[in-house]
């Protein structure tokens, strides 16, 4: 498949890019140097694979050699794959299945989502540094109005459930509902599993 | 070409004595050189960058590895494999041409590429390397130049260490009959016309053209790399074949 190529060399040019925007990404790579990871989603057929050098990640269609860790799974999970909490359960319900060392996944992840870019200084250095300021300004100034109105609005929510309607239930209990709730989700992931047994 | 007792051998579609033909082609390479890259692109279209990023995503290189890239001109697979085998590896850089490698070498210090990369003059015949010293070797638009190939070939494979690899990336002949015809009709027609506009050499790419119709198809070469020891043998056709990447196993 030549020409998955292509794309994927765009990809890993951009994920390159903006990985060294932090000046971390040195450092974190180098813990994880000549680590590979193979990610097979059931949507796009043939697997994919990154591998980790120390001058940035490297993305293959192609590339079928032995990796560290192979997670089979599909699109629709993999958000759910952020809070490790989820993985048992995924895992339970045949929704995700972790060959090789389960950590190297979540660590590889965390490579990209506690990237920390200086954007008011990447701005600058592209648009020079007035016009960045005024962009810098008028987001920051529209984020501090959203702020303000989510506050606003959750301290009258929370005057409303309290104060006034006292029905906002005890933290202890909120908890409690959670767990019910967790438990819940894994009956029904086992009845799902037993139904689709039975029809097959 | 294949009989080594005659002493003519061929020079594109001409017939040249063989020791002629290695300073013949030295001579081509030793006029393109200043501008290969560029020609590289403009004909292919940009094709042999995804061919080469292919032939390496196939390597199975890992940080450490030893590479030699033969035949490996100005470096475009010797700059990706540094990268790769990082500063614990090593990659060897070889070509006949001086005025080739020469090229590389300045073109890979631009991209900051330094540290793990060796510049060598060998000929792929005669590789003047230790045995088993190479965990991947790699010669890609290369092979169609030497003159003798199944010795080029066996060459390698001595310098191979055992579970080690080697690949060839090489133009070869195109599957579907369309392609085949069009292909023909740009490589004699265009192409020459091209080097002439863009290099001022005309007769280079006509050399160019020629020797990719003399070199041997998919299966031919399939069978000199298992004579010369390598197994578990097999090809890729990239773009409908106009060029094959082969893969052989020293064990
Ligand atoms: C078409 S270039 C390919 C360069 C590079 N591998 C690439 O793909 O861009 C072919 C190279 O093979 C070299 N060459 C020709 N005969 C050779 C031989 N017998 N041994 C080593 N290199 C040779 C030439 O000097 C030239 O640099």
């Amino acid at each position: 498949m030549l020409w998955t190529v292509l794309p994927m060399q765009a990809l890993e040019g951009l994920v390159n890019h903006l990985m060294h925007l932090d000046p971390e990404t040195p450092a974190r790579l180098q813990k994880l140097n000549g680590r590979r990871v193979r990610v097979s989603l059931k949507e796009l057929g043939k697997p994919f694979t990154v591998t980790v050098t120390e001058t940035g990640l490297v993305l293959s269609w192609i590339d079928d050699g032995s990796v560290d860790c192979h997670i089979v799974t599909e699109l629709a999970v993999l958000p759910e794959l952020r809070d490790s909490a989820n993985i048992t359960r995924l895992i339970k319900a045949d929704k995700l299945d972790i060959e090789g060392d389960p950590m190297l996944a979540q660590q590889l992840s965390k490579l990209l989502s506690d990237l920390d870019i200086d954007w008011p200084e990447q701005l600058s250095q592209r648009i020079g540094d007035v016009p960045a300021q005024v962009l810098v300004n008028a987001f920051e100034r529209g984020r501090a109005r959203l702020k303000t109105f989510q506050t606003d609005s959750q301290q009258w929510l929370g005057d409303v459930l309290v104060e006034e309607k006292q029905v906002l239930a005890a933290r202890e209990q909120f908890i409690q509902f959670q767990n019910d709730l967790q438990a819940l989700r894994a009956q029904l992931d086992k009845l799902e599993r037993h139904l689709q047994e039975q029809r097959n | 070409m294949k009989d080594s007792k005659s002493d003519t051998i061929d020079f594109g579609y001409k017939q040249v004595a063989k020791n002629e033909k290695q300073s013949l082609v030295a001579n081509v390479f030793n006029s393109v050189a200043q501008k290969y890259d560029i020609m590289n692109d403009v004909m292919s279209f940009g094709i042999h960058r995804i061919w080469k990023r292919y032939t390496i995503d196939c390597s199975g290189v890992r940080t450490g590895m030893k590479v030699l890239d033969i035949a490996g001109g100005t470096g475009d697979l010797t700059a990706q494999f540094s990268r790769r085998v990082g500063p614990t590896g090593e990659v060897v850089l070889a070509d006949i041409n001086q005025a080739m490698l020469d090229v590389g070498r300045d073109k890979l210090r631009n991209k900051g590429i330094v540290g793990n990369v060796d510049y060598v003059q060998a000929n792929a015949e005669d590789l003047p390397f230790e045995d088993e010293r190479f965990d991947i070797i790699t010669i890609a638009f290369g092979l169609r130049n030497v003159t003798d190939k199944q010795k080029a070939l066996e060459s390698m494979f001595r310098v191979l260490k055992p579970g080690g690899r080697l690949l060839v990336l090489e133009f070869s002949k195109p599957v579907p009959p369309m392609l085949s015809q069009a292909y023909d009709f740009y490589s004699f027609n265009v192409l020459p016309k091209m080097g002439q506009l863009v290099a001022g050499d005309a007769e280079s790419y006509q050399y160019l053209a020629e020797s990719i119709r003399m070199h041997p198809d998919q299966d031919t070469l399939k069978s000199m790399m298992e004579q010369a020891g390598y197994e578990r043998v097999t090809y890729d056709n990239l773009t409908g074949g106009i060029v094959a990447l082969h893969r052989g196993f020293k064990f």
